[in-house]
């Protein structure tokens, strides 16, 4: 049957397919880009939380991580969107429901509430590490814990995980897919939708493949240049 | 009386079960060079740690100035007082030199950022690092990174410094930088605590010496006395073996 399959690669620059790969790639990039963000500063702020001297800041950052990180996030999804909105009181639903772009949104909070979990940990990871000399040097100069963590403790945490947090950006990358499920139009959407109405299905994987791969390549590029010149100069570099 | 400094009173010190300092009375007067020495886990580092509350005491007080560590809500800023060296120099390793010792000043004290960086070439010229005010603390020495870190720690502007085995870590030929700038300092009339195992800069910058064993304080001698007739069989001993060392 592959061998009778009839490629026409042109397909996919007439509309509406050409529409719909354009859509799907800006959200697919979009979505990821941002909710990788927003996951990051949410994730170090929990996973900053989690290392303090307060049992109460403490047991929310722990709470949060384990909530997050342990229900599939296929259903965290379906959660945001058909449970989380019922939950509302009724205007705040319907004001909800207003809102243009509900599947876009949901996705965004799911996908950046989940991911941050997953920052948190190699956060709360990435301090231990940390030499303990380091908050005693902090410490002993005055700094407030707060001064502590911001010019200090994150900073250096931070350049040991960059390859961490590259590989946090490539998961919420492709569970970005997932989010077809509540209807969003990203690119494996735009190419299964292409495959339903012109029974193209090769051609639309294969770009939505090349977007996932390209991406990728992009950011992990991006990344080692910042990790390049974030080096901390006079130590080897790490593997 | 006025020149009283530090008081510590009647401090005691677990780490769990485990109690590290036992009943300490003593007091540390502006203007004086005190070292402190003994054998390993006789609390040497606990004490140092309890005079700016790294540690946190279970029993008794220390008078900072007359302002007790116990009940003082703001520690940070009584902490921005006092400096401190650390035997692995604990320099922040992702900044420059003139950024750790301008931090501190900049959030600690609320300096303007041109104020402290002219502050910090005075105090890098003063222990010789000048050069190295760019470079970041893997890329000097171990003796040019502890010089950074006194520096570091003047930028305070501190009332007292301490020193916590602060050459122990370094090669001979850097040991003798540092306790150059160490003895210079002592000189100027700085208040230091010296916990260290460096008879020959305890003997001749010191003015008084503190042995400590188990927690306790055994004995608290100005210098010379405590190398001429020190009173206790254990500090004989110690001084015997340590002596021997060099
Ligand atoms: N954080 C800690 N937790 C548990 N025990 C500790 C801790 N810090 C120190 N101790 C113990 O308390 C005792 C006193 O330690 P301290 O570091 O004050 O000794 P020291 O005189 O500085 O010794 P050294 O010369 O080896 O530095 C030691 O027995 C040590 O094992
Ligand atoms: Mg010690």
């Amino acid at each position: 049957m592959a061998l009778n399959y009839d490629f026409e690669w042109g397909l996919l620059l007439e509309n509406p397919h050409k529409e719909w790969i354009i859509e799907g790639l800006a959200h697919t990039v979009g979505l990821s880009l941002t909710a990788w963000v927003i996951a990051l500063i949410i994730g170090i702020l929990i996973g900053t939380i989690r290392m303090t001297q307060s049992p109460l800041l403490r047991f929310i950052g722990t709470a949060y991580v384990e909530f997050f990180r342990n229900i599939p996030l296929l259903v965290q999804l379906f959660i945001w969107f058909f449970v989380f909105p019922l939950m509302l009181p009724n205007d705040l639903m319907f004001a909800w429901n207003r809102l243009p772009h509900v599947p876009l949104i949901t996705a965004l909070l799911a996908l950046s509430l989940f991911t941050a979990a997953r920052v948190a940990e190699h956060i709360r990871a990435g301090i231990s590490s940390i030499p303990k000399g380091q908050f005693d040097a902090a410490r002993s100069s005055g700094l407030t814990q707060v001064q502590m963590y911001r010019h200090v403790i994150i900073p250096y945490a931070f350049r040991v995980m960059i390859p961490t947090i590259t590989s946090e950006f490539l998961t919420v990358f492709k569970n970005s897919a997932l989010t077809l499920t509540i209807g969003v139009a990203e690119i494996t959407g735009a190419a299964k939708a292409i495959e339903a109405w012109s029974f193209h299905g090769i051609e639309a994987y294969t770009v939505a493949s090349v977007t996932y791969m390209t991406t990728t390549a992009i950011v992990v590029l991006f990344m080692s240049w910042l990790e390049h010149r974030l080096r901390i100069p006079g130590l080897i570099a790490r593997k | 009386m006025s020149n009283l400094l530090v008081d510590v009173r009647e401090l005691n010190l677990w780490y769990g079960k485990y109690k590290a300092l036992d009943n300490i009375n003593t007091s540390f007067t502006a203007g004086k060079c005190v070292v402190i020495c003994g054998p390993s886990g006789s609390g040497k580092s606990s004490l140092l740690r309890c005079v700016n509350r790294l540690e946190e005491f279970q029993e008794g007080d220390v008078l900072f100035e007359g302002q007790s560590l116990r009940e003082c809500t703001n520690i940070a800023s009584l902490r921005s007082e006092i400096g401190m060296v650390f035997q692995h120099f604990e320099l922040y390793p992702h900044m420059s030199i003139l950024d750790n010792i301008t931090l501190a000043p900049r959030y600690a004290k609320k300096k303007s950022k041109p104020d402290a960086e002219a502050h910090a070439y005075v105090l890098m010229e003063r222990v010789g690092i000048t050069d190295q005010a760019l470079k970041y603390p893997a890329e000097l020495s171990g003796g040019q990174q502890q010089r950074a870190a006194i520096a570091r720690a003047l930028a305070l502007e501190p009332k007292l410094m301490l020193f916590d085995e602060p050459t122990s870590a370094l090669d001979p030929e850097m040991i003798v930088e540092v306790l150059r700038v160490m003895r210079d300092l002592a000189m100027e009339g700085m208040a230091m605590l010296v916990v260290t195992h460096e008879m020959g800069f305890a003997r001749e910058v010191s003015d008084e010496i503190i042995f400590m064993d188990e927690g306790k304080i055994i004995e608290r001698k100005n210098t010379e006395d405590f190398f001429s007739n020190p009173n206790s069989k254990r500090v004989q001993d110690f001084l015997d073996r340590i002596l021997v060392k060099i």
